[in-house]
């Protein structure tokens, strides 16, 4: 069976059914490419007379928009009633397309979900053959609202009596995520509060710094974050109600009198090892009975073979090699002599803990040992040691020992403590929550000072006074290339092809022209600038290829939109978003003609060139 | 009765029954085919036969006859009467809500079509939230394709009559245009302008289209005291999509707009079903000079229906119910399972199961 149904089937399928017009949703621009292809040879052919609707409503749309009238996709469109809309298109081509669906030409339209948003047309009939979309590099299953969004195309107010959401399964598809979406709640949202610098710059410009806690109190994130504190509040009077019978005993603040002092008593108690009945000579001789040590085990010799602990009492025990031959096991207290005498012995990790050579050689130099051997001086340190002072002294502070609510203090502590720490906890964590939008817009603060678009008292230095006019991403990147004079004597396609490689955002691969060398060289510095300011603002992606497209359409006012296009794998679409985006930046760079008039200018002529073609097509 | 007779009996049972005898009984049931499922059943009815059989005679009971006349060993003839009245006491009720018979295609189907032309009648909700605005700020939240344009439309309209201004803003540029095109057919050319980075089409007309972003740093330039915009004669800001406030990007310009829209002006927040729209509400009344009245409601105005396409090309229900079985996303039409899982086993390269 195919992984997935086939689209021409798919459409003779619906339109048995009278499913038509529908909105296929697949996973990827190819997919609604490859789509559209599949009808290449079919014969699933529209009637005449609708075939001529959908060249009239086309007919209409291209003298507004002529960049389409030439689209490799009309031809399938105008015979089968099908046609793709994704972010690869024209804006135009999507418009035609809307167009075409509100007038109900269309049987089907293939869309990519991502876009879900953006299609603003509904059908009578949504296909949805995926449960997870691409999100910033990563698959992620649609959440429940997004389901109910995409679902919801389904079903014309008016033209319809009831809407068709319908699953058709490609591979790795969850049915689980899409009946839990078809079915469920849509889930709660959350505010997303990203503090950025031209939002403090201009939040400073227009009201003192003492004034912004109060409008950072009134953003939806601190609404949200207010709950949060306010459920936590109540679990912390729960808390206090819960602490009630632990209030002030003997001393107000018991609980921490009883930690203190227990941890005190704790310290002394494991002072005392568990080898304390250990006669101090013993554990002063231990260290000495180290494998070929020759002792004296009560009246006879041995040589120390290993040492260890027991594994029950941790008393010290020795292996040895008596005379005669024999492996013993003894305790170190049975030890009566300890020579300074040691043999050569060579360790093994099993019975008898030395190679068999090695037990004849021992067995042989014991035989041969004089009668007397040296005994080994061994310093015994002194039999009770004292407590260290400290602690006596503070043991002595405590009033616990004699204080007459000691045994109810004992067994409330862990208890009480345990609240109490919980207390403790909440109490952070409220107050956390009170301040981090203030905390995260202070972090902000001091970042701007640091590069002097602040005064220390928070006012506007010059430089901000210009730079809180940037008000896109990577505005702190921009301003300081502006600050760098790195613009200055840049002509327009190149200030052009820098904003666009700081606009692009996008890391899909393709071929690209190459750049030129003014160009490569003005983009190196852009890059190693972004990388010093990147523990500040996250460094764009900066590609050079991106930039050469744009150098390349507005350094070159002969070259066309399909000329721009075949230098280029980039789809169509994408091209049109950049330099839309990249206008969007140069525009910002033109509202500084006050201050920077030469960049301005530069930024106005790119966008005199930049706006031509199919570009000049859109408001 | 003998394994053979029984395993001949269940091969003539269909698969649902099959699946019914397994719950409880079998884990993962769902995943089996028929034949494995027998097979699983005859191995697990050694342990305890007399309840099994009997288990089964009952679900034989209840099902209407068969369309096919049983095989001459009938299970119906067999079936031990005295003990089916205290079973089905037994089972019948906690059973009986997930498996009355799912529903065939043709009732599925059944009620597609075009409405007859009527005119247009106003819903409730969209009522509801036009006179709400008049007390003061409103969020709408509901299904996508209601009717929230038409609120907007009508919103406009009365503001527009008391020579007031009118902001629209949409998440994209995209959007901006297509509304651009069709207020301006609703409202007349002349009354409509649209506001991009770069360009300002019919900047002074009553109703200004934008994007969120566009209308975000005009109230930042007002608040730094260069007027722009008739920020003064601003009656109504009309936010459209306000659910991207959750947009881990964007979401802040919305925010930044809401806090910074001038306390004269009505706030008018258009949103697809969220999970909490009062939370919204609630934040709007909290910061605003009028309290906020939330407009949600989320039965579709077309009803919607949910079905399964097989690759081979057979469409079924999704569900066992004709509409969508809302809080049991389980109630599949077992047609449509069998398949999926079916897919699933054939598509899914093996030890990659879930």
């Amino acid at each position: 069976m195919p992984p997935s149904i086939h689209p021409v089937d798919l459409i003779l399928a619906l339109r048995d059914k009278h499913l038509t017009p529908a909105i296929v949703f697949l996973t990827s621009r190819r997919a609604c490419d490859e789509a559209m292809q599949a009808f290449d040879h079919s014969q699933v052919l529209l009637p005449p007379i609708r075939q001529q609707a959908i060249a009239a409503v086309l007919e209409k749309v291209i003298v507004q928009y002529p960049s389409i009238a030439e689209h490799p996709l009309i031809p399938t469109v105008q015979r089968i009633g099908v046609a793709a809309h994704h972010a690869g298109h024209l804006p135009s081509w999507k418009i035609a397309v809307e167009e075409l669906m509100r007038h109900g030409c269309l049987d089907a339209v293939f869309a990519t979900t991502t876009l879900a948003a953006g299609v603003d047309f509904p059908a009578r009939t949504v296909i949805i053959t995926q449960s997870s979309i691409r999100k910033s590099r990563d698959f992620t299953d649609l959440t429940i609202g997004e389901v109910q969004q995409i679902a919801g195309r389904a079903g014309r107010r008016g033209k319809d009596l009831v809407g068709f959401a319908i699953v058709t399964p490609s591979p790795y598809i969850d049915l689980n995520v899409l009946t839990k979406g078809f079915t469920g709640h849509p889930e709660a949202i959350n505010s997303q509060f990203l503090i950025s610098y031209p939002m403090v710059l201009n939040l400073l410009k227009a009201h003192p710094l003492d004034q912004i806690q109060p409008i950072l109190a009134k953003s939806f994130a601190q609404f949200q974050l207010n709950q949060r504190a306010e459920v936590l509040e109540r679990k912390l009077d729960g808390l206090r109600e819960q602490m009630e019978p632990f209030g002030p005993r003997v001393c107000t603040d018991w609980i921490t009198e009883w930690q203190t002092f227990d941890q005190v008593r704790r310290q002394k108690s494991h002072r005392a090892p568990a080898r304390k009945h250990e006669p101090p000579e013993i554990t002063a001789r231990f260290h000495f009975l180290t494998p070929g040590r020759v002792v004296g085990i009560g009246r006879s010799r041995g040589v120390v073979l290993r040492q260890y602990r027991s594994k029950g009492q941790k008393s010290p025990m020795i292996t040895a090699l008596r005379q005669g031959g024999g492996i013993t096991e003894s305790p170190a207290s049975t030890v009566t002599e300890v020579s300074d005498r040691v043999l050569d012995c060579v360790d093994a990790p099993v019975y008898p803990w030395c190679t068999p050579e090695s037990v004849e050689e021992l067995l042989r130099h014991l035989e041969e040992l004089p009668g007397r051997l040296p005994e080994l001086p061994i310093l015994i340190p002194k039999e009770d040691e004292p407590i260290p002072d400290a602690i006596v002294q503070t043991l002595g502070d405590f009033a616990c020992p004699t204080c007459p609510s000691r045994s109810a203090c004992q067994r409330d502590y862990p208890h009480a403590s345990k609240l109490r720490q919980e207390q403790q906890r909440h109490l952070k964590s409220i107050q956390a929550l009170r301040t981090s939008l203030w905390h995260r817009f202070q972090g902000k603060i001091d970042v701007l000072q640091e590069f002097g678009y602040l005064t220390p008292t928070a006012h506007l230095t010059d430089d901000g006074e210009w730079a809180r006019l940037i008000r896109i991403d990577h505005s702190l990147l921009i301003t300081e290339l502006i600050r760098a004079e790195a613009f200055n004597g840049a002509d327009p396609a190149m200030l052009a092809a820098v904003m666009s490689s700081i606009a692009h955002d996008d890391d899909r691969p393709g071929a690209f022209p190459r750049v030129s060398s003014g160009l490569g060289s003005l983009l190196g510095q852009v890059r190693k600038l972004a990388l010093s300011l990147s523990p500040h603002e996250d460094p764009p992606l900066l590609r050079a290829d991106i930039a050469a497209v744009t150098e390349r359409w507005i350094g070159d006012p002969s070259l066309t939109w399909i000329g721009l296009c075949k230098s280029t794998t980039m789809a169509e679409g994408d091209i049109y978003r950049l330099l839309a985006r990249t206008l969007e930046f140069l525009s910002q760079l033109h509202t500084l003609k006050a201050t920077h008039p030469g960049l301005a200018d530069t930024a106005s002529r790119a966008i005199a060139n930049l706006r031509r073609g199919v570009l000049e097509e859109l408001p | 009765m003998t394994t053979q007779e029984l395993e001949q009996l269940l091969a003539q049972q269909p698969i649902a029954l099959l699946h019914r005898l397994a719950r409880g009984r079998v884990q993962r049931h769902f995943r089996a085919g028929k034949r494995r499922l027998i097979e699983i059943l005859l191995r697990h009815s050694a342990e305890n036969r007399a309840g099994f059989e009997s288990d089964l005679m009952i679900l034989i009971g209840e099902r209407p006859p068969l369309p096919i006349p049983p095989a001459p060993q009938a299970p119906a003839a067999r079936k031990p009467k005295p003990s089916t009245p205290q079973h089905r006491a037994i089972h019948r009720p906690a059973e009986q809500d997930s498996h009355e018979p799912a529903i065939t295609l043709s009732s599925w189907l059944d009620g597609l079509g075009v409405p007859p032309p009527k005119p247009f009648v106003t819903d409730a909700w969209q009522e509801d939230a036009i006179a709400k605005l008049r007390e003061g700020d409103v969020v709408v939240s509901v299904p996508t394709g209601s009717g929230k344009t038409y609120v907007a439309v009508e919103a406009a309209r009365r503001a527009i009559a008391e020579n007031r201004t009118v902001i629209y803003t949409s998440p994209l540029k995209a959007l901006s245009n297509t509304k651009y095109t069709e207020f301006s057919k609703i409202f007349g050319a002349d009354q409509v302008g649209i506001l991009t980075g770069d360009r300002r089409d019919n900047g002074q007309a009553p109703l200004l289209i934008m994007t969120t972003e566009i209308l975000r740093n005009l109230l930042y330039d007002a608040g730094g005291g260069e007027i722009d915009i008739r920020l003064d004669t601003l009656g109504l800001v009309i936010l459209d999509e306000s659910q991207y406030i959750a947009d881990p990007e964007r979401g802040v310009v919305w925010e930044e707009t809401i806090i910074f829209c001038p306390g004269q002006a009505r706030l008018l927040l258009l949103s697809a079903s969220i999970g909490n729209p009062h939370d919204i509400a609630e934040w709007l009344t909290s910061i605003r000079p009028t309290p906020c009245h939330l407009v949600r409601h989320s039965t579709r105005t077309v009803p919607l229906r949910a079905g399964y396409l097989h690759p081979n090309g057979k469409l079924m229900p999704l569900f066992r119910t004709v509409g969508i079985p809302h809080g049991h996303p389980s109630h599949l039409h077992p047609e449509a399972k069998r398949l999926f899982t079916q897919y699933e086993d054939e598509t899914l390269p093996t030890g990659r199961r879930r």
